[in-house]
């Protein structure tokens, strides 16, 4: 099991790994520490925002 | 006439238990008949301006979030999370794009939708209907004038109807000193403070009790006014009419001053050259105004059940929110005009803050009064022994008039009479009413006075 990974800081545009292994873009943070907005990668022109759980973040990739 | 519970509030004879202050059962009873079923003050739309802005506010003794969404509408949420009861804000204000519950991580949006729901599809298999568990809104909002109100009942009246008459004395702290119409904006903080004792102290001070004036007496005597002398400008008293005003059907009651016809703008303010000529000139614009309140002058009210209001000297709205029989969280707004000069403001703040609040000279005299008053109430042998609220009765008048002016509701002219205890019979009348009734249906008489004129 890897260590947790602080969201609460991640700025907009950072990529983070889910435990399912998607690849998530930030799009905003309302840094509360429990979620992210983020868009799956690779994006598409209908890519919604969606809502990030923090226990689903398992790394963070830039 | 024995009111509420065989004869607490008994105001044929003016007495008044003084169990209403001190019993537990009946402080529980009043959070469902009184508190869930009131218009009750939220807070002003200037500590909101933006999208995502929030201010964590009371509704009796529950939490709720003022907020502003996306699109820019208001809304009012009891601070809960419907999964387990969290507060899902433990901040008093701020900006935020969710309120996140941290307890099991559910999230809303600030129009109340439930947004996140974590392990959605792995532990709810995405079955949960998350439309049914939004934030808890309130049933009706109303902002009026920068003001923000709401109430828990759908059934209760539209706010102003539920004002009445009383929105004039409303108004006269949230128009413009000038009169020009809903000019106000909060300055500086909330003040936020517990006290030991009932709601009702407070709000009963606050219904117009000018009989404690000799309570401020070392106020008066320090000049913490803002000419120096006494604790405000009076000077307008030499030639107004001093009254109790109070408002039968609502439960609303202030004291107000009615200047006479052509009256000039008296010197006020005279620590500040500045400041002085600033209120001199808005005085003089306020005459030109259409309408009564050109002639009134404001003065401390009650709107039920705990909303004070003191529209000049200090302007400033309170709210008593209730903790328990024995505990009151007091919140003070205070107000300015906006566009008022940087430093006319400050000048107010600081004599606003040396008035009232917890470090105010004045509202400290007051709470030594009912913190005392509460404490000395609540013996088993204290309690057997009513207060008296005989002062004046019988003498209240009705289409009160003076010098071509017209007041609504039950007057009593303070100018000779000096105090009367008129208000603070209304205020418990009209408690009295809503410990008792079923329904808003048997608390809106002037609802069936007016049916019962349209079918003459």
């Amino acid at each position: 099991m890897s260590d947790p990974v602080n969201i609460r800081t991640l700025p907009v545009g950072t990529r983070v790994v889910l435990n399912s292994g998607a690849e998530v873009e930030i799009v905003s943070n309302p840094g509360d520490g429990v979620w992210l907005f983020g868009r799956y990668l690779p994006a598409a022109d209908d890519d919604a925002e969606e809502m990030i759980f923090a226990q689903d973040v398992v790394a963070v990739r830039s | 006439m024995s009111g509420y519970r065989a004869g607490m509030v008994d105001l044929a004879s003016g007495l008044i238990s003084r169990e209403i202050f001190v019993n537990e059962e009946i402080y529980a009873a009043e959070q469902e008949r009184v508190f869930a079923r009131s218009w009750l003050f939220i807070g002003h739309e200037s500590q909101i301006p933006n999208p995502g802005d929030f201010f964590s506010s009371r509704m009796g003794e529950e939490s709720v979030i003022l907020c502003r969404d996306r699109a820019g509408s208001v809304h009012v949420f009891l601070n809960s999370c419907r999964h387990r009861g969290m507060k899902v804000c433990r901040y008093d204000d701020g900006n935020t794009t969710v309120f996140t519950c941290p307890y099991h991580g559910w999230s809303y949006g600030t129009d109340g939708r439930l947004a996140g729901v974590p392990f959605f599809r792995e532990a709810y298999h995405s079955e949960l209907d998350r439309a049914k568990y939004g934030l808890v809104e309130v049933a009706q909002l109303c902002c009026y004038k920068g003001t923000v109100w709401a109430n828990w009942d759908a059934a209760a009246p539209p706010f102003l109807e539920y004002l009445g008459e009383f929105r004039r004395f409303l108004d006269l702290i949230l128009d413009g000193w000038d009169g020009r119409e809903g000019q106000a904006e909060l300055i500086g903080g909330v003040q936020k403070w517990l006290i030991p004792c009932n709601w009702k102290w407070p709000a009963e001070n606050f219904s117009g009790d000018t009989y404690h004036n000799i309570s401020h007496r070392s106020v008066d005597l320090v000049g913490a006014g803002p000419s120096g002398r006494s604790r405000r400008d009076y000077s307008e008293l030499n030639v107004a009419r001093r009254l109790h005003v109070a408002l039968p059907d609502r439960g609303h009651q202030t004291i107000t001053y009615m200047l006479p016809k052509d009256h000039q703008p008296q010197p006020a303010y005279q620590n500040s050259p500045e400041v002085a000529e600033y209120f001199r000139h808005c005085e003089a614009e306020r005459r030109k105004r259409p309408g009564i309140n050109s002639r009134m002058i404001g003065a401390p009210g009650e709107i039920f059940p705990n909303i004070a209001l003191l529209p000049r000297q200090p302007r400033t709205l309170a709210v008593w929110h209730p903790v328990s029989a024995h505990q009151t969280e007091v919140w003070r707004f205070f107000f300015v005009d906006r566009d008022a000069p940087q430093a006319v403001k400050n000048f107010l703040r600081d004599y606003y803050i040396r008035y009232s609040g917890p470090a105010g000279m004045t509202e400290q005299d007051d709470m030594e009064n009912w913190n005392y008053a509460h404490a000395a109430s609540r013996g088993t042998i204290a309690r057997r022994y009513p207060y008296t609220y005989e002062m004046g009765m019988g003498h209240a008048v009705e289409n009160y008039e003076w010098d071509g002016l017209q007041m609504p509701g039950r007057v009593v002219d303070l100018t000779k009479a000096m105090a009367s205890e008129e208000p603070m019979r209304n205020l418990y009348r009209r408690w009295a009413q809503f410990m008792e009734a079923e329904s808003w249906d048997a608390l809106m008489p002037w609802r069936q006075t007016a049916r019962a004129r349209a079918a003459e």
